[in-house]
């Protein structure tokens, strides 16, 4: 039991990790805590459901529209709300995002009603894999591999790319990255349709994983923040480590300690660890200075 | 200090006067039109129960081509109270005391309508079908309020017999959601398993927001049950069968009547749902009950673009017998009248279960449904018939 | 005059007799808004609404002690709502204690809860605080929920409210809560002029600068914490008692997220302000849902939803319309209603310069 226990939460936690890159990856930059993440995983994941289940588009190209309108949605909300905050606070900008995430909840339950619906994939979610005796499902093996290759992927961006440093010398100082010759606008636009395109990949993978229905990232989103906090909110491996170590002491206290209070263990590891170490696990700490 | 009191007097008096009820028509009942409402999440979490509500409107729509109830036509009121207590209660009293219905149909959720439930009576409003089996609708009595929903205790007691008795299960496992609705399931489970002094062998529950539910499933498979019993809302229940698959074990399912959207629950769990023993409120979706039938016609000619599924089809169910309370009463209508015409039904039967009430004596004077029938799901997603109407309530 | 010559001017409850001739004369307006509502129907109003705007408003301006005055983040305040109306429901059904003695243990139940959320939000900071403060929220009504003391999972049925042998109803609890929250509003505003709120404020604006200038923020940053969850204790307590019935399912993080909006909207830092956000969100809030039945827009949103969209999820345009308010008001007004009134005076002021 102790095996599949890990087993099971590392394949959770591979979700977790996923929406806690895609808000690392705006946080890192810009410093926005974004709750519209979710939603906005959620649309792109109803888009997708459109094109495959009434138009019948095959799976690649559909994933391609819906990475495009995912890209789009995120430089849409980034430009015409975001932007045009002035002088904006840290609560400003979460009644902001929380703000577009009512608006897209209320658009994707316009538009498609509330009915729960089940995303065509082309992976299953009950088919499964051995490994002497613990048992994953296909689509859970897939997220964490997709995860994994994501995370290094954007490490690497992140590291050696023009775009990357950038980005990075956009979040440390803006001014001076302005100075610099980095259109930081552009980069934040950047950074959003990046972010977006991480969260729809969790997005479609949760979604196939389970049930496709407007509330369906709430729980997902809210564990990607308790993630992220876990590994650090400015870290990408940060956020991968803290989505898979939540996921796993999650199972592990549902299966030896107490199911019914399985849920707010996340929240009792963010606050213990935001008391011990308030930068999460692998960012480093810095004061802002008066 | 006698400024003071005056004060407080004058103030008193003045609530009083100003709290003072005045009407003496008939509210909501005018020559040609009866005022009906009806709340029910539209948006948010719940929002697929919100069917049941717009299930209604389509009843109305019927009766009203057919030239309404005694020379009444039905005037509909639907409202979203976003499975929020609080704005169900503003609901309510929207229909008192603005629009001033004569009575309230179904209305989805125990928290959202025990808000409304005391305001109504003292109020006078007839009440037909809450949306939910729960006990709290009949007891203490309330003389007019008429509940139809069977009760979800007494289904799950009854499903629990019917699994340990007809089909020889003796190792039963429960499945179900954290809340009001989850916990009368266990209740109904645990009651029946007592009086075979047994005890279930794995009572897992989980919390309606939860998304992952592997260390349930795990938790199911290790209690090594033969039969589970689920009392949950669709996306648990969808999520549980693709975890329990998925760590191969695979016991008889059982579950309640609010799981009985067959061709929704095929379709969010890919085809798992086949095999499962369900309990049933009302008529098959593709029956071949005359009313049915009629039903369906109205549905492609009034409402094409809704779904023909069992939580829209619901909101005729818990609506008919209000309707057929208004026939009886004939076209003298007040609370009373519609009251007295309610408890001359007995067995009185549309598409869901038959109704009976009576002078209210004992709380069950004052719970239509009794019944419901089990069915088991075949792999295309129709339903075979395992059994008639079982009385469930006695 | 704006001008304040001496310290005390500067404390006084009314700044200036206009001032203090508007108080009364808004006081006086509330002594007869039910019997205007009964009357006129003002807006489509009902007592029951005005009583829940002003609970939310007892929340708001609790929730802008902490957020607009100590800047902190709280995005749990549902938590303190459902404690303060847990407690008091239980104290009254259980130990048969009258409501006025219930009332402020309730309150402080909940500030004693508020002071241990207090300890952790020392060492954080805007996020980090927002997501601590989310768990913390959702924790309580896990807890709730889990506790059969508290009723478990089926909820609690507000025992009924007698005044003087009749059952009380709506203009009574209107009467009730308004004299409550107009204490407590004046409650306050006292407070951001004393010690106390000057030392909130000054952590606000820079808490170093403020520990520099011998502020504990120990003591202050709980301190305000502890005050805000005073005042949604009560707030909730009121909660139970308009409601009648309560379960913890409906205490959710969506919950949490309207009083922040209320607060924002209303404008930070603010007393007025919160209270107007509160009137105004809770009443769309409740407004809005009967979109379609708006008369010239209605039936072309149901043709626009009938052809576009779908019919079934017309009430979701409430939503939108909410969302995007809440964005709208943070963009272009960032201090809210409040900021927008003292532009209005502004103008007014110098007009017609």
């Amino acid at each position: 039991m102790f095996g599949q226990l890990i087993v099971s939460g590392l394949a959770v936690g591979a979700c977790y990790a996923l929406l806690a890159l895609a808000m690392v990856i705006i946080y890192k930059t810009s410093e926005v805590l974004n709750f519209a993440q979710g939603e906005m995983a959620m649309i792109s994941t109803f888009i997708a459901f459109t094109l495959l289940d009434t138009y019948h588009v095959p799976f690649p190209y559909a994933f391609a529209i819906t990475f495009l309108f995912a890209i789009l949605l995120a430089v849409f909300f980034e430009m015409v709300f975001l932007r045009q905050a002035k002088d904006p606070t840290v609560l400003g900008l979460i009644i902001i995002t929380l703000g577009f995430e009512m608006m897209l909840m209320g658009f994707v339950g316009w538009k498609w009603g509330p009915d729960q619906r089940s995303l065509p994939f082309p992976v299953s979610n009950i088919e499964t894999y051995n490994f002497s005796g613990m048992i994953i499902s296909k689509i859970n093996f897939w997220t964490i591999i997709v995860s994994l290759i994501l995370m290094f992927i954007l490490f690497l961006f992140f590291r050696y790319t023009k775009m990357g440093i950038a980005m990075r010398a956009t979040q440390q100082n803006q001014l001076a990255a302005r100075v610099m010759g980095i259109r930081t606008k552009r980069i934040f636009s950047f950074t959003w349709a990046l972010s977006s395109m991480v969260g729809t990949v969790a997005g479609m993978l949760i979604a196939a994983l389970g049930v496709l229905d407007p509330p369906m990232m709430m729980d997902p989103l809210l564990k990607g923040f308790a993630s992220g906090v876990l590994g650090g909110m400015t870290s990408l491996p940060g956020a991968a480590l803290g989505g898979a170590l939540l996921g796993i002491i999650e199972n592990l206290f549902g299966g030896y300690v107490s199911l019914s209070f399985k849920s707010v263990v996340a929240f009792a590891i963010i606050v213990l660890m935001l008391c011990i170490k308030p930068s999460g696990l692998l960012a480093k700490h810095y004061v802002k200075k008066v | 200090m006698v400024k003071k009191n005056l004060f407080g007097v004058g103030l008193l008096a003045f609530i009083f006067f100003i709290s003072a009820p005045a009407s003496a028509a008939v509210r909501g009942v005018t020559d040609t039109e009866i005022l009906i409402g009806q709340w029910g999440p539209q948006t948010g979490p719940a929002a697929p129960w919100g069917a049941v509500a717009r299930g209604t409107d389509l009843l109305v729509k019927m009766i009203n081509d057919e030239g309404g109830i005694h020379g009444r036509k039905i005037k509909y009121y639907l409202r979203d109270d976003s499975y929020m207590p609080a704005k169900t209660k503003a609901i309510a009293k929207e229909f008192v005391e603005q629009i001033g219905v004569f009575a309230v149909v179904g209305g989805v959720g125990v928290a959202t309508g025990m808000t409304a439930r005391d305001y109504l009576m003292e109020n006078k409003v007839p009440w037909c079908g809450p949306v939910t089996g729960v006990y709290e609708w009949i007891t203490p009595i309330q003389k007019y309020l008429f509940a139809i929903y069977p009760l979800y205790d007494d289904e799950a007691f009854n499903l629990t017999g019917y699994l340990y008795e007809k089909l020889g299960y003796k190792k039963i496992a429960m499945f179900y959601q954290n809340d009001d609705y989850g916990k009368q399931g266990v209740m109904g489970v645990e009651r029946y398993l007592l009086k075979h002094k047994i005890k279930l062998v794995e009572k897992v529950s989980a919390e309606v927001t939860d998304r992952d539910l592997s260390t349930h499933a795990l938790k199911l498979k290790n209690s090594g049950a033969e039969a589970v019993i689920m009392w949950t809302m669709p996306t648990h229940a969808a999520l549980i069968l693709a975890e329990t698959a998925k760590i191969g074990f695979k016991p008889q399912w059982a579950t309640s009547n609010t799981l009985s959207d067959s061709a929704l629950m095929m379709g969010i769990t890919k085809g798992l749902w086949a095999g499962m023993i369900n309990s049933f409120f009302g008529e098959l979706p593709d029956s071949n009950h005359p009313l049915m039938v009629k039903y369906r016609e109205a549905h492609k000619k009034y409402a094409p673009q809704e779904r023909w599924g069992v939580f829209y089809y619901a909101g005729i169910i818990f609506a008919e017998p209000f309707f057929e309370g208004l026939r009886r009463a004939g076209r003298n209508l007040t609370p009373e009248t519609w009251i007295s015409a309610m408890e001359t039904l007995k067995n009185w039967q549309g598409i869901g279960p038959p109704i009976t009430y009576g002078p209210p004596k004992t709380p069950m004077d004052r719970q239509g449904g009794k019944h419901v029938f089990y069915g088991k799901v075949r792999p295309d997603g129709t339903i075979e018939r395992l059994t008639d109407w079982i009385q469930i309530t006695k | 005059m704006d001008i304040k010559r001496n310290y005390y001017e500067d404390i006084e409850l009314f700044k200036s007799n206009t001032i203090l001739v508007w108080s009364i004369l808004f006081l006086l307006f509330l002594a007869v808004l039910p019997w205007l509502i009964v009357k006129y129907h003002l807006l489509g109003l009902s007592i029951y609404i005005v009583n829940l705007i002003t609970v939310h408003a007892i929340v708001a301006v609790g929730l802008n002690i902490l957020v607009g005055f100590t800047g902190q983040i709280s995005m749990g305040h549902a938590g303190f709502f459902a404690l303060g109306a847990f407690s008091t429901v239980i104290l009254v059904l259980n130990w048969s204690m009258p409501l006025f003695i219930a009332l402020p243990i309730a309150g402080f139940v909940s500030s004693a809860f508020g002071f241990i959320l207090g300890l952790p939000a020392l060492r954080l900071k805007g996020p980090y605080l927002a997501i601590a403060t989310l768990g913390f929220g959702m924790t309580i009504t896990t807890v709730i929920k889990h506790m059969e003391f508290f009723g478990g999972r089926m909820g609690l049925q507000a025992p009924k409210l007698e005044l003087f042998g009749t059952l009380m109803k709506d203009v009574h609890f209107y009467y009730m809560i308004m004299i409550i929250a107009v204490v407590m509003v004046i409650g306050a505003v006292k407070l951001m002029k004393t010690r106390v709120g000057r030392a909130f404020i000054a952590i606000r604006d820079s808490d170093i600068a403020a520990e520099a200038m011998g502020v504990n923020l120990t003591y202050y940053k709980t301190l305000a914490f502890a005050v805000s969850a005073f005042y949604t204790g009560i707030a909730g307590g009121l909660y139970a008692f308009i409601l009648g019935f309560i379960n913890p399912e409906s205490f959710h993080l969506i919950m949490s997220i309207t009083f922040l909006a209320m607060v924002v909207v209303g404008g930070l830092g603010s007393i007025m302000g919160p209270i107007c956000g509160a009137a105004l969100m809770t009443f769309l809030d409740i407004k809005l849902q009967a979109i379609q039945d708006i008369s010239l827009i209605g039936p072309a949103l149901v043709a626009f939803s009938q052809k576009y969209m779908s019919l079934a999820g017309i009430s979701n345009i409430a939503v939108i319309v909410y969302g995007l308010i809440m964005i709208l008001i943070v963009l272009f007004e960032p201090l809210g209603i409040f900021g927008f009134w003292i532009r209005t005076k502004r103008y007014w002021k110098t007009w017609p310069f």
